[in-house]
This record gives structure tokens, C-alpha cells and sequence, in this order.
């Protein structure tokens, strides 16, 4: 080998080596943050290993988190709930992990955000979500839909991320309090509901513009993930139900009555997956929503987790 | 394919590694073929354009060495009228037809010819360019005819400056070209330096001046006169960095494989008057506007009128290059009434700083001429970046609006929020008081404007080090250990303060052109 080339790939191996250093010690250095919103996903994983079947679990995104009461649930229905509900950012990629600790007997409620049905992005998930999520568990990299290509992707946000969230924290003064208001990943209960804004009764968090919800486009890959989802549940023995995301009165009106019938008959008729709220449940009064068209406030919620559970035992007893 | 992409990260390497793995003579296939490669990642069928203007212009530089008088002309003008025709057709016809449609409307005609759906050619007005320099200069017996089809092809298609520069001569590119190239240790590295230095403009710098600049840009009216200033001083630092992040780029790559393309860009904000601005920026197209339009056109060396012309005509013609578009039109000549204006009233600056005694305190002197210049250029980029004539106009009009209540309010903030709450909260309350005077300028969160004024800071000391003196130069004589931690330091700044790697890519602004 020429001299020249050898110096070449001598500096070159020194310059990656030190680059390599550097960014494995701002990455190492740099820890997940406990206070972050999805630092709860940690405990929804701790309740599905150690919760005992049969249970029943509610998977979604933030509308079940945030509306949806599994405490109020387990005392009604007298099974164990856990409440997966998340964050409709991060796509499919929760209900990937979600498949692997289906056990026998178990009930899976499934909510998706309509944004889902409407879009492969967000179906595939936000990078910048999907990077905070698999920081508290780098082993999730593999419930991404191609985690092969995407995951270079992901660990380059994660790390710019890390360091974003460290100078943000200086830049406030040592706590990101102030920017993260409700949104605190300690604020969650045993069952794994998000109660961090059951108390907050700020009235500006409820100007909520009416945008329409995005149900006139309906993917096809979302049922073909769904019937999937629910095959391999059906043969752990356990069964899915799908229920309406919460939805605001306002923005229903704005969707239009016509397309959201559309979007639930095609839901039924592409899904083998039950509806468990009946269409004209599906809307609730604009008081009873906290910041967005798809979070709950206390009452809301309390609501919403009533009718859920009629809606539950009618369609058990109902089946029986 | 993007300088900034993951797809050029495997292909840079690849493509290099291969061509000094290759006997010489099977190079150029090589390069050619990795061009094409690297052109057609955009819109493949384009390539078509390059195959018909690389043809008639390899033949008309045979002809134009065969022939004589007449003739000689006729070919000339053969290759001239193939390539402006395909530039005219492509980046021109619809605005002309938009605007004859309008002309026709004005005065009551019926227009029958509707506009094309035609997508701009990457790099169109670049190639172009580059293919006329060519037969323009066979014709003037500057270069010889390449009478090789596939060297002809590779001067023009030339991945590192293919799509946007620079410009360049045959004379300094095509003997390169068929000149072996060695492995050589310095010439390699120095290559990469440059190429990581022009990523870092890329996309730690110039991408992250778009969050502050688009949301203002893509709807002015919402903005008062302090958010307009800031947009557009963030627009003048992150198209320089842009463009100049994609020469180095450009220059690096081509330098790695032992081609030395010419600079096209020297610290031009740093020029203290108009005619310096453009000895400095974009230094390959204003030498090709120099040599093919404004010397032929009689240059100076005409009458004082007729010379304004010729500058005028010249500044027009490049802003109608850079797009189809007035506001193009209207950047262009406000630079050459700029020109016109400083030349025509020298002898007035030159008794004013006397009479003012600047030439006594020389560094004020430099600091208002640069400072004049910068602003002159900043509020032209106005007109270049605009989505319309309306919004430039608009932002004109509105630049000094909203100012006094903006400085109330910031000289509260900063006496409330920083001097007074010091004592309590210590530096924390003044960089809050500073967030909270850029908060109205920008929705960025504070992390993005603290990591974008470290990336200006960084940029900044390179920048005058560079200036001073040849920076990599001084940098060699360091100790080995020091320059591998700058070098690593950069590598890693790229990829923790990079924005467009890492989620979406932003193309080079003047891709378009």
C-alpha cells in the first residue's frame, strides 16, 4: 500500500474513532429524561408483564391516555385494566410492542386517532416521536415499520434531541417545567392513565380550533395491519375491540355527519375488529375537551369511560 | 442526488475509491458514468437535454476548428441558439407567455397559447453555461476542440458541479481532466476539509436559518418591521451559506479526486463596496457575464452612458439567469443601478470621508463601507427571495414599521427581566430577558435560536480566519493531535447541530436555477 494512502487511512480511522468518541459520550451522557411525557411507557410496559390475564388492556394514542379511565374500569368491570394509551405521533409502533405481551383471555381495546386511517406517515410514525419513545427502550427500534432503514434515521434525531432537550434546560434555567406545563411523565396512576390535567381548569387550553377530522381518505394498510393485529391476538387467545377515538362536538360538525358514518362503515366492513361505539355516541360536547380535538378533560373522560363500559357489557352480555 | 444525503454519503465514497482503483484510461467511463448516475437521481429523463446539447456542441467545436469567416460564425451561433433554446423553452416560455397573455388581456387581444407543464431542469442555467463557455471559447482559439466525445461530456457533466456550479472554463477543467491523478495524502484530506466545512454551512447554518426564514417569507403580511428586518438578514446568511456550502462541496469533491474547480466565493460580506460584492460572490457566473457579455457588449471601454448600459444590461441579464421572474429581474438591476450609482458618485464618498476625516480611523471607514454594502445587498435579497412581486413590495413598505413599540417593549424587557431580577435570578433572567425580545421576531423555540447563534459564532471565526489568511494553511502547522480533535469536533457538530440530515432534506437553493 503507498505510503500515502496508508497516512490517509491511518487519520482517517483516528478522525472516526474521535468522532465516534464524541458522539457516543454526548449520547451516553446525556440521559432520558424521567419528567418527559413518554417516561409513562415505561410503566405501561412494567403493568403488561406483570399484570395477570385475564385483563384488559386500551391501546391508542393520546385520546386514550388522556381520556379514558382504566382505574374506573377495573373497579366496575372487576378485571385488571391497564391503560397503553400513548401517543398518536409514534404510529403503529406501540401496538408492535403492545403484540408481544398479548397473553390468553385478554381483552385489547384499540383507539386510534383518525389521523392514522388518513396518512402512511403518521401511520409509520413521527421520527422525532418515535426517537423520544425508543430512548427510554432502544430495543423498541424494532417496532419500527422498517426499522432496518429508518433506525440510522432515528438514533441521528435521538441524539440531536438529547442535546436540544440538555440546552433547553440550561436556556430555562435548569428545568424544562415551563415548557412541559401538564405534560409530566410522573402524572400518571397505577393503572397507567394520564391524570396530569384532571386538575388543570385553565380555560385558554380549550380553544380548540374546529378542524375537521381527517376521515375521508382511509388507508388500506391500516386494516391489513389491524386484521393482522388481531390474528395474532386471536391465536394468543385474546380478543380486540376497536372504540371510537374521543371526539369533539365542533369538529364532528366541521368533519360533516356523512363522511364519519362513511368512515365507520368502511371501518366495518374492511375490519373483522367489533366496534364498540355505537355512530351516534361517537361525539361528545365541546366542554368536555382539555387542549386538542382528541383530549378529554376529568369530566370528559369520566363520560367517555361510563358509556364504555355500558357499551362493554351490553356487547358481552349481548354475546353471551 | 443531494450533496446532503445519505445517498451521496455511500455514493462520494464509492465513486472516489473506484476512480483511483482504475487505470487511468477507463476514468473518465467512471466519472461519466457516475454523473450521469448523479444526475438522473432528480428527473432521469432530463438527461436527454445534456445528451442533445453535449452532441451539437461537440460537433460544433470540431467545426468551429475546421472552419473559417462565415462559417465559423454560423456554428457558433448553431451551438449559441441549441443552447439558449433549450434554456429559453424550458426556464423561460412560460413566463413570457404568461406575461404576453397579460400584455394581450391589457389590451383586449385573445391570447390562444396556454402555458406548459414543464418542470425546470435541474441545473439547466449551470450546464449551459458551461457547454457555451466551451465553443464560445474553441471559437475564440482559447481552448482546442475536444475531439474526445466522453471528456467533452464530463467537462459538462461533471457530478461535483454539474447542478450548481461552478461555471468553469475548459481551459481549467478539460486537461485536468485527461491529466492522471495520483493518490495524494494532502490533496485528498484538504478535499474532505473543505467538503465538511461546506456541509457545515449546509446544513448546520443555512438550514437552520430557514425556520426563520420561511415562516416570515411564506406570509410577510403577518410580520411587522422587525420580524420582516430579521427574516431577511437571516435570509442573507443562510442563502450565502447555502450556495457557498454547496461549492465547497463542490470544490472538496473535486479536489479529493485531483481536480482543482475555481472559487466561487471569497468572504463576499466581507467586500466594502458593490463592485468588490460581486468580485467575490458567485465569482464564476459574474467572471462568465464579465467575458462573454459585459467585455463583448464594450465594457468599459465606451462611453460613460453607454458603459452604464452595458452594466445595466449585464446585471439585468444575470438576475433573468438566476430565475423567470421579476423579482429575479429586479434584484439584478437593482445590483447594476447599485454599481452605476457608487461609481457615478465616488468622487462624492471620497470628499465626504475627508471632509469627515475618515481616512484617520481607517477601520471605521472599512466598518461603514462593509456595513453599507451588506445592507445594500440584504435589501435586495428581498426581491430574490419573495414568492411574489407583491410580497417584496409589501415587505419593502413594511420594513420600518413596528419599530418604536419594538424597542419600548424590548428596553422594558431587558430592564425588567434583566437588570432588575439579576440580582434574584442571576444570568438566567437576561437570557430570558433576550429570549423574550427575540420572541415576537420568531416562534423557534429558545434551544433553536441558542444553537443557531452558536453555529453563526463558529461560522463567523472561520470565516474572518479564513480571511486573514489561508486558514488551512495555518491549521497544518498544528499539532497532529490538535487538528484530528478539530476535525472530529466538526464531524460531530455537523451531525448533532445538522437539521436537514437529519429529518427533511432541504435542497440547495440554487438547484432551481
Amino acid at each position: 500500500m503507498p505510503a500515502d494512502v496508508r497516512a490517509f487511512f491511518l487519520s482517517t480511522v483516528q478522525v472516526v474513532l474521535l468522532t465516534a468518541a464524541i458522539i457516543v459520550l454526548t449520547f451516553l451522557g446525556i440521559r432520558p429524561d424521567p419528567d418527559h411525557y413518554f417516561a409513562g411507557s415505561l410503566l405501561h410496559i412494567k403493568l403488561l408483564e406483570n399484570t395477570p390475564s385475564p385483563r384488559m388492556i386500551l391501546a391508542g394514542g393520546s385520546n386514550v391516555s388522556f381520556g379514558i379511565d382504566a382505574e374506573l374500569m377495573q373497579r366496575t368491570l372487576g378485571i385488571p385494566v391497564i391503560n397503553d394509551g400513548l401517543h398518536a405521533g409514534l404510529g403503529l409502533a406501540p401496538l408492535r410492542e403492545l403484540e408481544e405481551y398479548i397473553r390468553e383471555g385478554d381483552v385489547i381495546i384499540i383507539s386510534l386517532e383518525y389521523d392514522l386511517f388518513a396518512n402512511q406517515d403518521v401511520m409509520d410514525g413521527d421520527p422525532a416521536f418515535l426517537s423520544d419513545w425508543i430512548e427510554y427502550s432502544p430495543r423498541r427500534i424494532e417496532y419500527l415499520s422498517n426499522p432496518l432503514t429508518e433506525a440510522p434515521r432515528v438514533y441521528a434525531i435521538m441524539l440531536q434531541r438529547k442535546v436540544n432537550r440538555k440546552v433547553n434546560t440550561y436556556l430555562f434555567g435548569g428545568s424544562l417545567n415551563e415548557v412541559r406545563s401538564v405534560f409530566v411523565g410522573t402524572k400518571y396512576d397505577l393503572r397507567g392513565d394520564f391524570i396530569g390535567h384532571l386538575q388543570d381548569t385553565s380555560t385558554n387550553r380549550q380553544k380548540i380550533p374546529a378542524t375537521p377530522y381527517p376521515v375521508s381518505v382511509v388507508q388500506e394498510d391500516i386494516f391489513v395491519f389491524l386484521e393482522n393485529f388481531n390474528r395474532i391476538a386471536q391465536e394468543k387467545g385474546a380478543r380486540v375491540y376497536f372504540e371510537a377515538p374521543a371526539s369533539r362536538q365542533s369538529n364532528c360538525k366541521a368533519t360533516g355527519e356523512m363522511p364519519l358514518a362513511n368512515f365507520f362503515k368502511t371501518f366495518k366492513e374492511r375490519s373483522s375488529i367489533p366496534v364498540l361505539t355505537p355512530l351516534e355516541e361517537v361525539c361528545l360536547p365541546n366542554k368536555y375537551f382539555f387542549d386538542t380535538e382528541y383530549h378529554l378533560n376529568a369530566r370528559g373522560r369520566e363520560l367517555k369511560t361510563k358509556r364504555l363500559i355500558e357499551n362493554w357489557i351490553k356487547l358481552t352480555a349481548a354475546s353471551k | 442526488m443531494l450533496f446532503n444525503s445519505a445517498a451521496f454519503l455511500i455514493f462520494f465514497p464509492v465513486v472516489t475509491t473506484a476512480y483511483f482503483l482504475l487505470p487511468h484510461r477507463f476514468r473518465w467511463m467512471l466519472l461519466l458514468a457516475a454523473s450521469c448516475y448523479f444526475y438522473m437521481a432528480f428527473i432521469p429523463k432530463y438527461i436527454l437535454i445534456l445528451a442533445i446539447t453535449i452532441t451539437v456542441d461537440y460537433f460544433a467545436g470540431l467545426g468551429l476548428e475546421k472552419f473559417e469567416g462565415r462559417t465559423k460564425r454560423w456554428v457558433l451561433m448553431a451551438s449559441i441558439l441549441t443552447n439558449i433554446g433549450m434554456l429559453a423553452f424550458f426556464k423561460y416560455f412560460n413566463f413570457a407567455n404568461e406575461n404576453l397573455a397579460l400584455l394581450a388581456k391589457f389590451i383586449g387581444w385573445n391570447y390562444p397559447i396556454s402555458s406548459l407543464a414543464i418542470i425546470l431542469p435541474i441545473g439547466l442555467s449551470f450546464h449551459t453555461f458551461q457547454s457555451l463557455s466551451y465553443t464560445i471559447e474553441v471559437y475564440r482559439g482559447n481552448q482546442k476542440a475536444e475531439r474526445h466525445f466522453g471528456y467533452l461530456a464530463l467537462y459538462v457533466m461533471y457530478y461535483p458541479q454539474l447542478v450548481a456550479g461552478p461555471i468553469e472554463r475548459p481551459q481549467n477543467i478539460l486537461h485536468q481532466l485527461h491529466t492522471e491523478q495520483r493518490f495524494e495524502y494532502r490533496r485528498v484530506t484538504d478535499g474532505l476539509k473543505w467538503m465538511a466545512w461546506g456541509m457545515f454551512k449546509k446544513v448546520v447554518v443555512a438550514d437552520r436559518m430557514v425556520l426563520f426564514v420561511n415562516p416570515v417569507y411564506n406570509d410577510p403580511t403577518s410580520h411587522n418591521g422587525p420580524a420582516l428586518v430579521f427574516a431577511t438578514l437571516a435570509f442573507a446568511i443562510q442563502i450565502y451559506c447555502d450556495f457557498s456550502g454547496y461549492s465547497d462541496i463542490a470544490l472538496g469533491s473535486a479536489q479529493v479526486m485531483g481536480v482543482k474547480l475555481m472559487k466561487n466565493f471569497d468572504h463576499p460580506y466581507f467586500a466594502r463596496s458593490i463592485s468588490e460584492f460581486w468580485r467575490r460572490w458567485h465569482i464564476s457566473l459574474s467572471t462568465w457575464f464579465r467575458d462573454y457579455v459585459y467585455i463583448p457588449l464594450g465594457g468599459n471601454r465606451v462611453a460613460k452612458p453607454r458603459w452604464a448600459f452595458n452594466l445595466f444590461l449585464t446585471f439585468l441579464i444575470s438576475g433573468l439567469w438566476h430565475g423567470a421572474d421579476w423579482t429575479y429581474i429586479i434584484w439584478g438591476t437593482l445590483h447594476g443601478l447599485y454599481f452605476i450609482f457608487s461609481a457615478v458618485t465616488e468622487p462624492i464618498w471620497i470628499r465626504l470621508s475627508a471632509l469627515a476625516r475618515l481616512d484617520r480611523s481607517p477601520r471605521l471607514k472599512v466598518a461603514i463601507s462593509t456595513l453599507t454594502t451588506f445592507s445594500l445587498v440584504t435589501f435586495a435579497w428581498i426581491f430574490f427571495r419573495a414568492a411574489s412581486l407583491t410580497d417584496a413590495l409589501y415587505i419593502v413598505r413594511h420594513l420600518v414599521k413596528g419599530w418604536p413599540s419594538y424597542l419600548v417593549q424590548s428596553w422594558h424587557t431587558i430592564v425588567q427581566e434583566g437588570f432588575q431580577k439579576t440580582a434574584d435570578l442571576g444570568l438566567y433572567s437576561i437570557v430570558n430577558a433576550l429570549f423574550n425580545i427575540l420572541a415576537p421576531l420568531t416562534k423557534e423555540s429558545r434551544t433553536v435560536i441558542a444553537l443557531t447563534a452558536l453555529a453563526l459564532i463558529i461560522l463567523l471565526v472561520i470565516e474572518i480566519l479564513q480571511y486573514r489568511g489561508n486558514f488551512l494553511e495555518q491549521l497544518h502547522q498544528k499539532p497532529v493531535y490538535l487538528r484530528r480533535i478539530v476535525y472530529a469536533c466538526l464531524i460531530a457538530v455537523i451531525l448533532i447541530l445538522g437539521t436537514s440530515y437529519a429529518s427533511v432534506q432541504q435542497a440547495f437553493i440554487y438547484f432551481q436555477f
